[in-house]
């Protein structure tokens, strides 16, 4: 299977772009073709949950910075746009971009105490970031309608026009969606990505060779929360309701979740693994408390399987504790460019 | 004034089981030398295993104390095989992942099977106290302390005086060169394993036994407080772990008594943090250096 897996790749990967105009106007046209609102509505959640996985992909996955508590930015984005839009009446297209900002400044937050942190510490950091937001947004009544949450947050229109339908806002999460793997491929192929990724395989020999990691880290944290903020004042507008119980931990690992099985340090990778984890989790809808057992199982399973993900590649860097000392490596006898971990981008 | 040391008796006996927490989990990660995210539940387990114990043994504390060791003890052994055997010379995360995917299985079978509300515990010990002065000390904290006592007294002659407790450190310090001098590595980190998560299960029964309650979903909560308190210690020096269960617990109660009590379980996120950016690398009390 694993091999097949492995041929489907080498295949898509010789005819990308029209793999990928294939998938543009396949999602073009899919709420023409899905009538079932119920459906589309699954759709703009799995797009949703392709900018968080390829936000978390950014952070976890290329520059190494292995955060958990993801669900604190979405949530700090989620109640930004609601508290604008109910309290200041702002249109949905001006909140988002604001949303996306104030979560980035408290990404800058955040990167202060993480910065000379890595590996586990930074995660539960992370971790206790996402749950001191929750119990405040929990606790702060007077802004935040603690327990209640903020309720009637209105649906977004541009220009007069309502958008407020399935179809207009899966239109919109998927501009949104365009608009972020693009960003993200075309900073990745910069300076900017290669200092991030070169921070992800070895810190102290970027540092050696001149890049201020402190600040690309940084730089990093701000990008991926900035993504994290817009999906979540997408969250608000889509629901019409916040609600601080819809950012606890398990949320976090849900998206992470995501990224890993899809495979960090590729750009595909969160994408696949947004469908399929949401694809798996409804087909299993009617097994209702047991889903949770088969989601936990299958992520046991992928890390028994095939820990760099489905779209990862077999000599990720992701995989062996030790770069450069790897079976692969040692068995071919030289180093590998930094970069090859990231092929899909490379070849793009 | 009366009211303070009435909040610092709490404390001190609230941080007497998050030390029992992080003295588990340090045991854990000092031997394993990988982060586990599973400890949460199987300190739930170990309050589920006590409910069900004391509920058919009509309260017998000490049956309830070895009930809880071994339930967790066993699910210790079951975490080994399952997130960390394979996993010692691959990337951390991919045995990070595993413990977050074994702690969504173990809590929702828990959810399944027993019921996911919350449940009482039935008193084990008569309600009361002692009076010391004008201040009263319940029954309940003072064997909660004494248990907490007697387990860390036990523990710290196994991990000193005998051969297998030495063996268990001696993995701790070095795992490579443990293996070098004939110490069956694999087998030292499942006894760490097992040891602590029984540590862990204790713990969870005497934090079920302290609030009457215990429900499917406070592993979560219990797991990060392990893990803030655990990291005073830098993760792997079990006395000052100790002591940072013990400074969460004081500072949770009187955090309750100067702000709301909604905002307890920040307390030990905001402790987590400020030690992380003063004291990166943890306070060494026992005196040894332990290089990772």
């Amino acid at each position: 299977m694993i091999r097949k897996l492995q041929n489907i790749r080498k295949y898509i990967r010789h005819h990308r772009l029209m793999w990928i105009l294939f998938l543009l106007a396949a999602a073009l046209v899919l709420p023409l073709v899905l009538t079932n609102n119920y459906h589309l509505g699954i759709a703009t959640r799995i797009l949703m949950y392709m900018i968080l996985a390829s936000a978390v992909n950014v952070m976890n996955g290329y520059s190494g910075q292995f955060a958990i508590g993801h669900a604190g930015f979405l949530c700090v984005g989620a109640y930004t746009a609601a508290i604008l839009m109910t309290r200041a009446g702002l249109n949905f297209f001006l909140v988002l971009p604001l949303a996306g900002m104030v979560t980035a400044l408290f990404g800058l937050l955040v990167s202060f105490p993480i910065g000379k942190l890595s590996g586990i510490y930074l995660g539960f950091v992370t971790l206790g970031f996402s749950e001191i937001v929750r119990i405040v947004c929990l606790n702060w009544t007077p802004v935040t309608g603690g327990p209640m949450g903020i309720k009637a947050i209105q649906g977004p229109s541009l220009f007069g026009f309502s958008l407020q339908s399935p179809k207009g806002y899966y239109y919109i999460i998927f501009v949104m969606l365009v608009l972020m793997v693009f960003c993200t491929a075309k900073i990745l192929k910069s300076r900017t990505g290669r200092a991030w990724i070169s921070i992800r395989e070895n810190e102290a020999a970027a540092a050696s060779l001149g890049i201020h990691t402190a600040r690309y880290k940084t730089m990093n944290i701000m990008y991926a929360t900035f993504w994290e903020g817009c999906a979540g004042a997408f969250m608000a507008t889509y629901y019409h309701f916040v609600d601080s119980s819809m950012f606890v931990t398990d949320e976090s690992f849900n998206i992470l979740s995501m990224a890993i099985v899809g495979g960090m340090g590729t750009l595909a990778g969160p994408i696949v693994g947004a469908v399929v984890i949401n694809i798996i989790t409804e087909a299993f809808r009617f097994l209702s408390e047991y889903r949770m057992v088969i989601y936990a199982l299958l992520i046991i399973a992928m890390m028994w399987l095939r820990p760099q993900g489905i779209a990862g590649s077999s000599d990720s860097v992701l995989v062996s504790s030790k770069a450069g000392k790897g079976r692969k490596r040692r068995r071919t006898g030289r180093p590998k460019p930094v970069q090859a971990e990231a092929a899909p981008i490379k070849e793009g | 004034m009366a009211y303070l040391v009435e909040q610092l008796i709490n404390g001190v006996c609230q941080g007497a089981i998050y030390a029992l927490f992080a003295i588990g989990y340090t045991i854990i990660v000092g031997v394993v030398g990988l982060v586990s995210f599973t400890y949460g539940e199987v300190i739930m387990l170990g309050a589920f295993a006590a409910l069900y114990t004391a509920t058919l043994s009509g309260g017998n504390i000490f049956l309830t104390i070895v009930m809880s060791f071994l339930a967790s003890g066993v699910t210790g052994i079951v975490i080994h095989k399952v997130c960390y055997e394979h996993f010692f010379e691959a990337a951390r995360y991919i045995s990070l992942i595993c413990t977050i995917g074994m702690s969504m299985l173990v809590k929702n079978l828990v959810q399944i099977f027993c019921g996911s509300e919350t449940k009482p515990m039935p008193a084990m010990i008569r309600s009361g106290g002692i009076r010391l002065g004008s201040y009263q000390v319940t029954y309940v904290q003072i064997a909660v302390i004494l248990v907490v006592v007697v387990l860390c007294t036990i523990l710290s002659v196994f991990l000193n005086r005998t051969r297998q407790g030495i063996i268990l450190r001696a993995v701790s310090q070095d795992r490579k060169a443990a293996g070098m001098v004939g110490i069956d590595v694999n087998r030292a980190t499942l006894l760490g394993n097992v040891i602590g998560c029984g540590i862990g299960g204790v713990a969870g029964m005497l934090y079920a036994l302290y609030y009457g309650s215990l429900s499917a979903s406070m592993g979560g909560m219990a797991t990060m407080k392990a893990f803030s308190s655990s990291v005073l210690g830098g993760l792997v020096d079990t006395p000052a772990s100790a002591a940072g269960g013990l400074l969460i617990g004081i500072l949770e109660n009187f955090g309750v008594a100067l702000f709301a009590s909604s905002f307890r379980d920040m307390i030990a996120f905001v402790f987590l943090i400020i030690v992380l950016i003063f004291f990166p690398k943890g306070l060494r009390i026992s005196g040894r250096r332990r290089g990772k």
